[in-house]
């Protein structure tokens, strides 16, 4: 049994300051390998560019559909289609499935984590068996969309959709995905955009982001650690968008959903030990929904980074989630309804 | 007593508590550094840099 002497959270707060130098850590080089690979596939696609400023969705708003544990609980693909909603819809990879399902075909994909296996399920993994399922629990224990609970089926579902609609789809490609991701995304005809992943501070001397924005010419946008922030970034200064609301983006999992069903399970269990997961673990309150919400240190630092990146956003940003611990100075919360009532046709043309 | 207890060799390397910690937390950030994180880096007070505007 490991001696651990933080408490509850301590540990999560404690890794905090080092969750940049892990992620570096973990996908730093995978970036540059994979950017070099991809290179022979940036003519089959266009720069992201190319979709600065372009008047997409209408009016003047947007949503981001991305894939945190709200999204089956609230489904907002249901109210965005009950609202009539014609702004902009930018989805993360996780949540484009579920759009499609839902009969909402986004007008922005974004992908960007280059897990070698794990990204392309998203879209549909042409290769998957049985064996590999095995091999990888992750879908299975999370709690996401349910369809992910009969795993081959739900396969051979999202491949179809991909297969059918892909070509009507427009997605934000990173540079750094897989060539798993790139293969599917090539077979599905969607719609490239290629981007860089921000890496480091391109403006500083040596840095490798300035160095791949010279080498590819492609833009590079600040995720913020993950999907769902890019997402929002891009309906920031890439549609320009003066409103943007988010859905989906919960950065933490429901109070109740036990340990195992959190996505670095396996990961924390191995670092400190079964016995010391709660130090791992921080209990947050939401007033808004009046619940309690449990994140991890991923999570939490991702967290941290929007809440430090929104005072510089151009847009107005509204967390229409209704749940989760995205909350503080610069984000308006709002259920989403109200949002999408406040951005229908007939508001905007008063 | 404290001269019996010294023993009467020397150690070729001196033996220190403290050290023995700093080497328990910096394996410890080894191996956080190997498990967890993020999907992507996270860069403070940038946006986006557009590769045609070489103001940005």
């Amino acid at each position: 049994m490991i001696n651990i002497p933080e408490g509850t959270g301590e540990l999560a707060y404690k890794l905090l300051p080092l969750q940049n130098k892990m992620t570096w850590e973990r996908h730093g080089s995978l970036a540059l390998e994979n950017a070099k690979i991809n290179s022979a596939f940036f003519g089959r696609g266009q720069s992201l560019s190319a979709l600065r400023g372009v008047q997409i969705g209408e009016g003047n708003s947007c949503v981001v559909v991305a894939a945190g544990p709200s999204l089956k609980r609230k489904d907002p693909a249901r109210v965005i289609q009950e609202a009539g909603y014609k702004g902009a819809i930018i989805a993360a990879e996780s949540a484009l499935s579920y759009c499609l399902r839902s009969g909402v075909v986004p007008d922005l994909a974004v992908t960007i984590d280059p897990h070698a296996t794990r990204v392309v399920r998203w879209l549909g993994d042409p290769h998957l068996t049985e064996e590999k399922l095995k091999e990888d629990d992750y879908f299975s224990r999370q709690d996401q969309d349910d369809i992910f609970a009969q795993e081959m089926r739900a396969n051979d579902e999202i491949l179809e959709m991909l297969n059918k609609r892909g070509k009507d789809i427009r997605i934000a490609l990173s540079t750094m995905a897989s060539n798993a991701v790139v293969s599917r995304v090539l077979e599905t005809g969607m719609q490239i955009y290629w981007w860089n992943p921000m890496l480091d501070d391109p403006d500083q001397e040596g840095s490798i982001t300035a160095r791949l924005i010279d080498e590819n010419g492609f833009p590079s946008i600040n995720a913020g650690g993950n999907v769902g922030t890019a997402s929002w970034m891009m309906g920031d200064v890439l549609l320009e968008k003066e409103y943007v609301a988010l859905t989906g983006v919960d950065f933490s999992y429901y109070d109740g959903t036990p340990y195992f069903n959190t996505q670095y399970y396996h990961e924390a269990v191995d670092l400190v030990g079964e016995e010391n997961l709660d130090s791992l673990f921080v209990r947050i309150f939401n007033e808004h929904e009046n619940a309690w919400f449990y994140t991890d240190p991923a999570y939490l630092w991702y967290r941290e980074c929007f809440l430090e990146m929104v005072p510089d956003a151009e847009c107005r940003t509204y967390n229409c989630t209704q749940g989760g611990i995205l909350f503080g100075d610069g984000i308006t919360v709002q259920p989403f309804r109200e949002f999408l009532a406040m951005h229908s046709a007939s508001e905007m043309t008063k | 007593m404290n001269d019996l207890l010294k023993g009467n060799f020397q150690t070729k390397k001196s033996v220190s508590g403290v050290e023995d910690q700093e080497s328990i937390e910096a394996r410890f950030e080894r191996e956080a550094l190997k498990k967890l994180g993020g999907s992507i880096s996270f860069v403070k007070k940038k946006k986006v840099k557009w590769a045609a505007d070489p103001d940005n």
